[in-house]
């Protein structure tokens, strides 16, 4: 190593872990915590890179504190006066946990099992070098020009970095087989980064089948996406956005299993609950899938006789619960060949439907969708023949902790076993404490933005354990839109900076002030607004001289 | 510091208070403390004070008192430099001292020994702190609290130091400085920090009160105290 321009500290020693050593930079060589650097060990004769990730840095030599006693005498006025020179006099130590060397055998982290001697030269990681090594890329050489491959997802880039300077890409098909979950308190930019992937995901170079369970309407904006030159294929592909809207959710009756029926019947008794089952078995046993309450209680009437009390209750409470709710229909169902199909991503707006109704149409869907899989992969009749990946906001309703949602079930099932399937998850939610821990620790990719609340933290360490306690102990800290990237989709833990969207973000909070402002103007119009149609045409009102 | 062997009589300049005639003080007429005498290194000298004997104006007490700046003038290559420095430390010295009580054999030799101070004399150590050149109008400039290189002489004197000279010297493009501070704590020891203090004091009293300098010096100050404190074992 001749040239030493590019080397910002030099190695001091080993640290307190086998992985850690210590280093020490001069200040103007400023190195935050989180940073990058190399050095070069030979491995099997071979020079490699070796990188590490720096993890504390602390003040070794500066100016006393004393210096800082009088709040209006800067520190350098006080070193001015007594000729300490304040340009160069700082002196850092830095602690850096050794990640490896890129073996391109295995392409991901080797431990070359050797700290580096006092005195080897650290540089600064360059940049697509990162880029290369740190997502799970699987490339063949150390440095490669990521942007060039196909199904990758550009996130953002290294928060530690300047702008775009050393740019994350995720392999797109880690994630979206392995699940993904998006952990992060209210307003940290999980539906923002939710969206990017969808983005990246829609793209002409893979055109992913997507699924959005969206509970707050907060993904209307994706459709931007549809004319926008960036999301248009050579070959003329665009993505498609379909939205559905509670008026073309249905479940068909049939589709339901005795569980959920349970779970949404109010309070039925013992004899009740033995009679549905028995019944319920029974009409599943017939060829005709589109059979409806009257079916059903006829069913009830011919096994119990039809004056039996029971079913009386029962058909009282089944007409209540399920014929009247617009969701259950004898027929209809959501067709899955409309939902899912390459490029395309659906939204089901959900966001007047009630929690259980929420959870039962994505309990059913699930069930479909999953069994549509499951035939396609044994080389049966399918109407899903592709991949599919299914986001949910709101994913602790989903899968809570409590066990307290019909699709808790199907969700723990995919999670598990989706990957074989082609069937991927990804689980966004503000409380991770309350997602049930078998479905959180199945996720096998974490992007964890701001979290504040211990519990949630807790929950996060205790299921994600690539990663590292230092990665973590930045969550509390980060701002909107940074967030820790961790998991199957990486091969080191990074933070970064989120990139922006290229559609228009449609969730931010609501402006508070100008729909108060609004409102009132609309108040102060209105008894004059009634009589508004009476003025002549041109008039200037007095109404219009308030504004 | 060390007792001096050796010792010069000084009669028929006159000494005038440097201050006296008002701006530009006149480096020639200020009143002359004593001369030095021997030195313990490079940047530390011992200067015996004047008495009434020694010349027509020995300094008064105050003009000689502990953290009292000082300077001993020197030509360089041409060009008259002050070379500034501090009284850190005194010793009074009594050659009776040892002549009284019981005399062991070593009393017979006292007259033998040349140069033996036969008087009770005052010495002073001064620490040199950096140097000036100084004008043709007898005002110094281009101060520098960098260390001095040059060797002062034995005869040499040592002149009581104008507070506008201090002034001067302590002030770089408007901005206080006392650069020379951790030599000078390393040559007055014990009594680094108080001498410090004491320049300081001096500083404080020469500088305007609203000088935004002063709170810089009261800064610089708390830190010696503490510093000193904490080296006593105080806190
Ligand atoms: N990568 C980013 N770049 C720029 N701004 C961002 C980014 N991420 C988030 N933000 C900002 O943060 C705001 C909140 O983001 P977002 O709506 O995604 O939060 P959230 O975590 O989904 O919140 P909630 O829990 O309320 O749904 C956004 O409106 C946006 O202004
Ligand atoms: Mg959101």
């Amino acid at each position: 190593m001749a040239d030493r321009s590019d080397v910002v500290g030099t190695v001091a020693g080993p640290g307190d872990d086998p992985n850690e050593f210590v280093f020490v930079t001069p200040s103007d060589k400023s190195i935050k915590t989180g940073e990058f650097i190399t050095y070069t060990v030979p491995v099997e004769d071979e020079p490699r890179s070796v990188f590490a990730r720096v993890t504390n840095r602390e003040l070794i030599r500066g100016l006393p504190e004393g210096f800082l006693a009088d709040p209006e005498v800067g520190p350098e006025t006080v070193a001015a006066t007594l000729g300490v020179p304040t340009d160069d006099t700082e002196l850092y130590r830095l602690t850096a946990t050794v990640i490896g060397y890129y073996d391109t055998n295995m392409t991901t982290f080797a431990n070359p099992r050797q700290l580096p001697d006092p005195g080897t030269p650290l540089s600064i990681a360059p940049h697509q070098q990162l880029e290369t090594v740190l997502p799970n890329l699987g490339c063949e050489t150390d440095s490669t020009d990521v942007t060039t491959l196909d199904g990758v997802a550009h996130i953002g880039w290294l928060l530690n970095r300047p702008a775009e300077a050393t740019n994350l890409h995720i392999p797109i098909e880690e994630f979206a087989s392995t699940h993904l979950a998006i952990l992060a308190s209210t307003g940290s930019g999980k539906s923002y980064t939710a969206s990017v992937l969808i983005e990246e995901m829609m793209r002409p170079s893979s055109r992913a089948s997507l699924l959005v369970f969206d509970p707050h309407g907060e993904y209307d904006t994706l459709a931007e996406m549809q004319g926008e030159e960036a999301f248009q294929g050579a070959d003329g592909y665009e993505p498609s956005i379909e939205y559905y809207d509670p008026e073309r959710l249905r479940v068909r009756i049939s589709e339901l299993e005795i569980g959920d029926v349970m779970a949404i019947l109010d309070n039925p008794s013992n004899r009740m609950q033995e009679r549905l089952s028995t019944a319920w078995r029974a009409m599943q046993r017939q060829e005709s899938r589109t059979w409806g309450i009257d079916e059903l209680i006829a069913e009830m009437e011919r096994i119990y006789g039809d004056d039996d009390a029971s079913v009386g209750a029962l058909e009282w409470r089944l007409r209540r619960s399920i014929e009247r709710n617009d969701l259950f229909h004898p027929e209809d169902n959501v067709p899955l060949g409309e939902i899912v199909d390459p490029g395309q991503c659906t939204v089901l707006q959900m966001d007047t439907l009630d929690r259980w109704d929420q959870q039962l149409i994505t309990t059913v869907l699930l069930r479909r969708m999953y069994r549509e899989r499951l035939d396609d992969v044994r080389d049966r009749d399918s109407d899903i023949e592709h991949p599919i990946f299914a986001l949910f906001e709101e994913g602790h309703r989903f899968a809570p902790a409590s066990g307290d949602a019909p699709s808790l079930g199907i969700m723990r099932t995919i999670t598990s076993e989706g990957r074989k399937f082609g069937f991927g998850l990804g689980i966004i939610s503000q409380r991770p404490s309350k997602i049930d821990q078998d479905v959180l620790s199945q996720c096998g990719t974490q992007i964890s933005m701001q979290i504040q609340n211990p519990t949630d933290q807790d929950a996060i360490k205790n299921s994600v354990e690539a990663a590292g306690e230092d990665v973590l102990r930045e969550l509390p800290g980060l701002t909107p839109g940074q967030a820790v990237v961790s998991g199957d989709a990486m091969n080191t833990p990074a933070l970064i900076q989120v990139r922006r969207r290229h559609t228009e973000h449609g969730a931010g909070s609501r402006p508070v002030i100008e729909e108060w402002r609004e409102a009132y103007e609309e108040r102060q119009r209105e008894p004059t607004g009634s009589e508004a149609a009476d003025f002549g045409e041109g008039d200037s009102t007095g109404v219009q001289s308030l504004d | 510091m060390q007792r001096s062997t050796t010792r010069q009589q000084y009669g028929d300049e006159a000494m005038t208070d440097a201050l006296a005639d008002g701006d530009s003080p006149d480096l020639d007429s200020c009143v002359r403390i004593g001369s030095i005498v021997s030195s313990n290194s490079h940047l530390d000298y011992v200067a015996e004070v004047y008495k009434e004997r020694d010349c027509d104006r020995p300094p008064e007490l105050h003009e000689r008192e502990f953290g009292q700046p000082v300077f001993i003038k020197k030509t360089v290559n041409g060009t008259e430099h002050a070379v500034m420095g501090v009284i850190y430390d005194t010793q009074l010295v009594d050659p009776d001292q040892g002549r009284t009580g019981p005399r062991l054999a070593q009393d017979d030799q006292a007259q033998f020994t040349p140069g033996y101070i036969e008087e009770r004399t005052t010495l002073a150590g001064v620490a040199l702190l950096g140097t000036a050149e100084i004008a043709e109008d007898g005002a110094i400039q281009e101060p520098t609290h960098q260390m001095p290189r040059w060797t002062l002489e034995v005869e040499d004197t040592v002149f009581h130091c104008p507070d506008q000279v201090t002034v001067s010297f302590h002030t770089v493009d408007d901005q206080i400085q006392l650069a020379y501070m951790d030599r000078l704590l390393d040559i007055a020891g014990d009594l680094g920090s108080e001498v410090i203090v004491a320049l300081i004091d001096r500083l404080r009293g020469m500088l305007p009160e609203d000088d935004p300098n002063q709170r810089v010096l009261d800064v610089v100050e708390q830190n010696v105290q503490w510093q000193a404190r904490e080296q006593r074992g105080m806190v």
